[in-house]
This record gives C-alpha cells, sequence and structure tokens, in this order.
C-alpha cells in the first residue's frame, strides 16, 4: 500500500500542474452561478501582476483539461483502493493511524492526515464535480451544496492553495522527523 | 505490457459493459465515436459512462430564474461569419434561410425559419457552461432536436449520430441519446427576443448537459448519419479533431 502514496503524488502533481493551466486560460473567479469576463469578479489575477494574456500564453486548457479528468481517475481508483485497503486492516484506528515502522507523528498530525482523507479529498472532488454540465445535471445538489458553479470553481482553487500549503508543511515535517529515515520508511517499509 | 493492455480493456469496458446490460443501450451511449490511445482513452469512456449511467433516465439540467439571467448576454468566439451566403442571409433577416434535415432520416426536408417556430416550443433558463471557466444564463427558445427529426420522418435503424454544421465552418456529432433529451433543442430565441448574430442567429444548438464548445451557433444543417468516419479526423466533431474531448460533460 505504500506505492498508492507513490501513485497519489504523481497523479496530485500532474491534478495541480494541469489544474493550474486550466485556471491560467481564465484567471478570474466570481460567487455564485454566473461568471464571465466583464462580470464583477472575486478574484483577478490581472490584479496580482499578471495580466489577462500574459497568463493565457502560459496557460494550456486543452492539455490541462485533457489531463486533469484523466488523472482524476487515477487518483480516485488508487485513493478507493487506499482507503479500502486500509479500512479492512483497520488502519484508520486512532492508535494505529500512520505509516510503517513510525511512532512520531504526534496527534496534530494524525489528525491533519484524516481531515486530508476523509473531509478535503471529498470536497475536491465534489466541488469539481460542480463544476461539470453533465455531472450537475445528474445530482443538481451538487449545484446547491456550494451555492453555484462559480463559488464551486472558487472554492476548487483555493482548495488547491491549500494542498500547497500542505505539502509545503508535510515536507518540513518529514526533514524535521529525518527525511531520509522517513523516506526510505515509505519506500521499503523498513 | 500485456497485463496493462488487459488491465486498460478492463477499466475501458467494465462501466460501458454495465451501462449496456442496466440499460440496453448502445455503444455510442457510453463511448466516443473514436477512443483515444491510451490512459486519456480509458479516462474518457469512463466519463462518458458515469455521465451516462447516472442520467439513464434523462433528468433535465437545473433551470434557472428569470432574476438569474444574464442580459445581454456574453458572446465569445465567432460572433458574425464571414461566409458570404450568411451574410446574405443576414441581410434579409433570413427570410430565404431554409434547415436542410437529411442523411438517415426518412422523408428529408428542409425547414424555414417560420416553419421550426410553427413546431412545439420549448422555452428553458439554463446555464452555458464554458469548457473555459466561466458560465452565464440565458433564457433559450427554441424547438427540440428530436421534433424536427421527426419533421423528417424520423430516423432509420442504422443511424447512430446526428451531425450538426455551421455556417463559421464548424461541426459536431452528437448520439442519439443526447438527441433525445428534451432540452437538446434548437434555439431561435434568446431572453425573450430573436437570437442575437453575436450567440448564434437565426439558430443555435442547446445541449444543457454538454460545455459550451458542443452548443454550436449558426446552424446550417442537420445530417443523421451512421458513422462520424467520413466527417473532419473522423473523431466525431470539430474540437475532438483539435483534441478536446468529443464528450464534453466535464
Amino acid at each position: 500500500m505504500r506505492i498508492s502514496h507513490w501513485i497519489n503524488l504523481i497523479a496530485c502533481v500532474y491534478l495541480v500542474v494541469s489544474g493550474v493551466h486550466i485556471f491560467l486560460d481564465f484567471p478570474e473567479l466570481y460567487w455564485g452561478h454566473t461568471g464571465y469576463r466583464g462580470y464583477p469578479a472575486a478574484f483577478k489575477l490581472a490584479d496580482w501582476g499578471l495580466s489577462w494574456e500574459a497568463a493565457g500564453a502560459i496557460g494550456d486548457r486543452r492539455w490541462g483539461r485533457n489531463y486533469h479528468f484523466t488523472v482524476a481517475w487515477v487518483f480516485l481508483i488508487n485513493g478507493a483502493i487506499y482507503v479500502g485497503w486500509n479500512v479492512y486492516q483497520r488502519h484508520f484506528r486512532w492508535q494505529s493511524f500512520g505509516y510503517a515502522g513510525n511512532g512520531s507523528y504526534n496527534s496534530l498530525q494524525k489528525t491533519t492526515y484524516l481531515l486530508l482523507i476523509f473531509v478535503y479529498v471529498p470536497l475536491m472532488i465534489l466541488t469539481g464535480l460542480a463544476q461539470s454540465p453533465g455531472f450537475t445535471a445528474a445530482m443538481p445538489a451538487l449545484l446547491d451544496m456550494f451555492g453555484g458553479r462559480q463559488s464551486a470553481r472558487t472554492l476548487h482553487t483555493i482548495g488547491t492553495v491549500l494542498l500547497l500549503l500542505f505539502v509545503v508543511v508535510h515536507v518540513a515535517e518529514i526533514v524535521r522527523a529525518g527525511f531520509l529515515t522517513k523516506v526510505r520508511s515509505m519506500v521499503t517499509g523498513q | 505490457m500485456v497485463k496493462r493492455m488487459s488491465r486498460r480493456t478492463w477499466l475501458t469496458s467494465l462501466p460501458a459493459l454495465s451501462g449496456v446490460l442496466l440499460t440496453g443501450c448502445s455503444r455510442e451511449t457510453f463511448m466516443p465515436p473514436r477512443v483515444r490511445g491510451g490512459l486519456i482513452g480509458a479516462a474518457d469512456v469512463l466519463t462518458m459512462a458515469t455521465n451516462r449511467l447516472l442520467q439513464s433516465r434523462q433528468p433535465l439540467a437545473r433551470e434557472y430564474h428569470r432574476s438569474d439571467i444574464a442580459d445581454p448576454f456574453p458572446t465569445w468566439n465567432q460572433t458574425n461569419p464571414r461566409n458570404a451566403e450568411y451574410q446574405r442571409h443576414l441581410s434579409e433577416r433570413f427570410r430565404e434561410w431554409q434547415l436542410p434535415v437529411g442523411g438517415l432520416v426518412h422523408r428529408p426536408a428542409s425547414l424555414s425559419l417560420d416553419e421550426l417556430r410553427s413546431l412545439p416550443a420549448r422555452t428553458q433558463i439554463t446555464a452555458h457552461v464554458c469548457e473555459q471557466g466561466w458560465s452565464a444564463i440565458g433564457e433559450w427558445t427554441g424547438v427540440p432536436l428530436q421534433l424536427v427529426i421527426d419533421a423528417a420522418g424520423g430516423v432509420l435503424p442504422a443511424a447512430r449520430y446526428a451531425v450538426v454544421d455551421t455556417w463559421d465552418g464548424w461541426y459536431e456529432g452528437y448520439d442519439l441519446f443526447e438527441v433525445a433529451h428534451p432540452q437538446t433543442i434548437l434555439a431561435y430565441g434568446l431572453n425573450g427576443r430573436d437570437l442575437p448574430t453575436g450567440n448564434g442567429a437565426p439558430l443555435r444548438l442547446r445541449v444543457e448537459r454538454q460545455c459550451g464548445y458542443k452548443n454550436l451557433k449558426f446552424v446550417r444543417s442537420i445530417q443523421v448519419v451512421d458513422t462520424m468516419a467520413g466527417f473532419g479526423k473522423g473523431t466525431g466533431g470539430i474540437n475532438s479533431d483539435f483534441g478536446f474531448h468529443w464528450f464534453a460533460g466535464v
């Protein structure tokens, strides 16, 4: 099951990079059901120094959309196997949560990982689906859940920023706990 | 390699297979006309099959309130095709304009704008969802595509896709499941007025469960076919010829 962590890492890198590409091609965020160029925006990348045209020159949404929606399935299937296996192994019990060969993660870290898996990931999936005309036709509750398609897009983007913050903290924690030891334990299980 | 292929085949075929078992629908309902290679193609099929399973009872896309409408409705991409024949129709306010409905139908026909307006109309306040990320709500009035095809005698047994082509040189294929949806309409009205030129006058397609690029503007003709092989690069539409998703439900 350690391999699922590394599949997950690759999937997340692809999801973030492709997501950024998609965002850069339309670098404004809105709240509610409606949002288009000229409509009052909640966030404009142009206000932060990158113009619409400059952002569009970097962003490739065709590549981005193709990879985002492909890797989303890799992420989902890998995650389902990971969670399923750990539920089967009763791995999510509080005292045993964590990775192989460690006793050094504290309860704040354990809480963070549980929130990440059972709160953050479902919210990212739902805010993603809430932007899809196909899924929202079948499940209109997705639209009400977040107050509209554009709100969902904004929350999905905020979620991406939170994920990047998590990665910084996650790597810093591992460094503090002994980078080589932890990475070795995640690769070999020793 | 053999193992990877078999896993991919399994991933690819499982949702479609279960879909066929559940609804008795054809392959076209669950897979794009041409499935791309590799993981991207497998994901395309998973995405389309999942959507179609969830949509098997043809639920309506969300319809909004009048107060949600964007007026004027935003315009994007082509707003006035340069085609000389189109320009003539535009200057004549589409008096002579006709919509040919042909291919695998019982009685190929050509319908004027007045004839389209005389068919049972449907008005829906729905969101136009662009794959770029923007969305806007408009009140669309038009005639269900299924009724237009029925006006040409309905489809022959070999029919699989309806191909819509436009005055600005676009084309897209739609499987018959999408055609049959009540909100799949050929709209001649927007926000209570005739469809403006910038939004695709005189007629545009509304496919409310797919992204904006499947909602073709400036509709020129409808053709029912058994395969998309003879059109463009054969992927099923101009957008997928360019490398975008053929099924644009996401």
